[in-house]
């Protein structure tokens, strides 16, 4: 059995009268430990099927289990990042990670919980930033202290939707190898849906890649990233297959969204 | 020398030309004119100012004492002028300054018990009308459905001047002074019932995602989530509770009181000495700025995460 299952899934959003099908008929199994990525253009309904996972929104149609258990809201198994306000604006630094670690360690002492917050900013590299508010922090701090919190909080899946899609490209690539140093170095490796619209970021960081087309979305192809870990990007396009991955998936993400579209040049 | 030039601004010169105006006679009044009461006065402001601007690089802070005090100098000259040097104005119902700042100096002492039973009866309606809006306020914004009703009986509600009730607090609650305390609730309950729960619908659903995701609990939710994210908000209708508490202490303490700054007022203006009355109206002024003073000190403080 899978970590998480999802089969023939539909999503809609129903607005008055309307009724959006933002998910169609979309299959996938994730496995323990694996890290999977989302790939898709903007609006094919990659936050839709995470915030399913999330427990924020529910199915239509289809079933989506983790171990088996349907999903029946958020919960304390799964740690969460979004691409903005994953943290609490009138919390400092360690106190968003020890409220997090608070909410699903409950024998821990307030003491320890400090303890852990400030290990894992030191593990992101923030040390000097524990007692920062979010908006004495940049963009990319930010988003550290946020993946610190869902690591910190220990929880079997991590959930990540676009959290580097408003970092500029420097940055980018150095919390992209982070996060890989990060799960990679755990004992018992995390399982990850990672959303992503960037085609290198997928490559790097995934195990298995999972593209998905255009209104409704429904799974494309599902990829499988064979390059060894540990990884690192200049080491990686050396890699023979690299750019023959890359440009399969280039052509695969444009095509599917051209079809639709009816060829013409489209901004992904 | 750039210190000097710091000094010649319009504030000193009006400091100097009110010390000025003891050149010019008094007239005969009712009230006789203290001038040196006025100079008094004056010259502490002018320290103040003179402290403010030598020592703070905050230009924004020097400006803002030396544009106020500046302001109260100009409204001491023409206030002067108007009444004891050509007594312009009617003189039973404007007494000049000096005499006024006078009477504050003999009265100190009965102004100090005046002042601290009146901030114990705003204090005890302001307290508890915050104590019961805030949490109602994040209960009744939290259900939606409940909410929104609630939003439309209490803005209804606070169009109300609490003045109407007060013949109700009287017949229905023990004694004169709970009256008081009843109408210093009613100023502050419903601004603060009415923001907490348009600050509570406001929350910005991100926040809320983020928390339901972590697995919070509805008390947690409630009162470490909510609540600090629509502080803010809350906060607009506690200040405007506060002022509106200041207004109607006098008509508060009109309620068989004996002692309070408004009854002080109320008092001396139903005997025809207005000179009194201007004196209290002159301290509940100051009281006001100072209690404005520190709350929003506690705001700022409270509210330093944001930007
Ligand atoms: N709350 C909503 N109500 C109505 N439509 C929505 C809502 N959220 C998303 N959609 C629509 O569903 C589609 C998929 O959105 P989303 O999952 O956010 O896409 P992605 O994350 O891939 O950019 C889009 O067309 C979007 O307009
Ligand atoms: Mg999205």
């Amino acid at each position: 059995m899978a970590k998480i299952e999802i089969k023939n899934l539909r999503a809609e959003y129903v607005e008055k009268l309307d009724r959006f099908v933002a998910l169609d008929d979309v299959s996938l199994d994730i496995n323990e430990g694996e890290f999977v990525s989302i790939i898709g253009s903007s609006g094919c309904g990659k936050s839709t099927l995470l915030s399913i996972l999330q427990g924020l929104n529910f199915p239509a149609g289809g079933s989506v289990t983790i171990d088996g258990k349907p999903i029946t809201g958020t919960g304390r198994d799964r740690g969460v990042v979004f691409q903005h306000y994953s943290l609490f604006p009138w919390m400092n630094a360690r106190n968003n990670i020890a409220f997090g670690v608070k909410q699903v360690r409950r024998g821990l002492k307030r003491r320890e919980r400090y303890e852990v917050a400030d290990a894992f900013l030191e593990r992101v590299g923030l040390s000097e930033f524990t007692r920062k508010y979010p908006h004495q922090l940049s963009g990319g701090m930010q988003q550290r202290v946020a993946i610190a919190r869902a690591l910190a909080m220990d929880t079997d899946i991590l959930l990540m939707d676009e959290p580097f899609g408003a970092i500029d490209a420097k940055n980018r690539t150095i919390m992209q190898e982070l996060l890989l140093k990060l799960w990679d170095g755990e004992e018992r490796r995390k399982t990850v849906v990672f959303v992503t619209h960037d085609i290198d970021e997928a490559i790097f960081l995934s195990d298995k890649i999972v593209m998905l087309s255009n209104s409704p979305g429904t799974v494309v192809k599902e990829i499988d990233v064979p390059f060894a870990r540990p990884r690192d990007h200049a080491e990686l396009v050396q890699t023979e297959g690299y750019f023959k991955l890359r440009n399969e998936m280039m052509s695969l993400l444009f095509s599917s969204v051209g079809d639709r579209i009816g060829g013409t040049e489209v901004v992904i | 020398m750039a210190r000097l030039r710091r000094l010649l601004t319009v504030s000193n010169l009006l400091f100097i030309a009110l010390l000025l105006l003891r050149l010019i006679p008094d007239r005969a009044l009712r009230v006789q004119d203290h001038f040196e009461y006025t100079t008094y006065f004056a010259i502490a402001l002018e320290a103040v100012m003179l402290a403010v601007t030598l020592t703070t690089k905050n230009d924004r802070i020097r400006h803002v004492f030396t544009d106020v005090i500046g302001f109260l100098f100009a409204f001491l000259c023409a206030w002067t002028l108007a009444t004891a040097k050509f007594k312009v104005l009617n003189e039973a119902v404007f007494p000049p300054p000096g005499a006024v700042f006078q009477a504050m100096a003999v009265d100190v002492k009965v102004m100090f018990a005046n002042i601290g039973s009146s901030l114990v009866l705003v204090f005890r309606g302001y307290v508890l009308a915050l104590v019961i809006a805030i949490p109602l306020g994040l209960f009744l914004g939290w259900n939606v459905r409940v909410g929104s009703a609630a939003g439309y009986i209490s803005k209804f509600l606070a169009s109300i001047s609490p003045i109407v009730y007060i013949p109700y607090f009287i017949v229905l609650l023990p004694t004169f002074r709970s009256a008081s305390v009843a109408v210093m609730f009613m100023a502050a309950f419903w601004p603060t019932l009415a923001s907490t729960m348009s600050g509570v619908l406001g929350v910005e659903k991100r926040i809320l995602d983020s928390a339901k995701t972590l697995g919070v609990g509805h008390g947690t939710m409630l009162f470490r989530v909510v609540l600090p994210a629509a502080l803010p908000q809350i906060f607009i209708g506690c200040n405007q509770g506060l002022s509106v508490s200041f207004i109607l202490l006098t008509s508060a303490e009109m309620i068989g009181a004996r002692s309070g700054m408004g009854y002080y007022v109320n008092n001396y203006a139903n005997f025809g000495n207005y000179t009194r009355a201007l004196a209290g109206v002159f301290v509940i002024g100051i009281v006001v700025t100072v209690i404005t003073f520190f709350f929003n000190i506690l705001q700022r403080w409270l509210l330093r995460w944001k930007r």
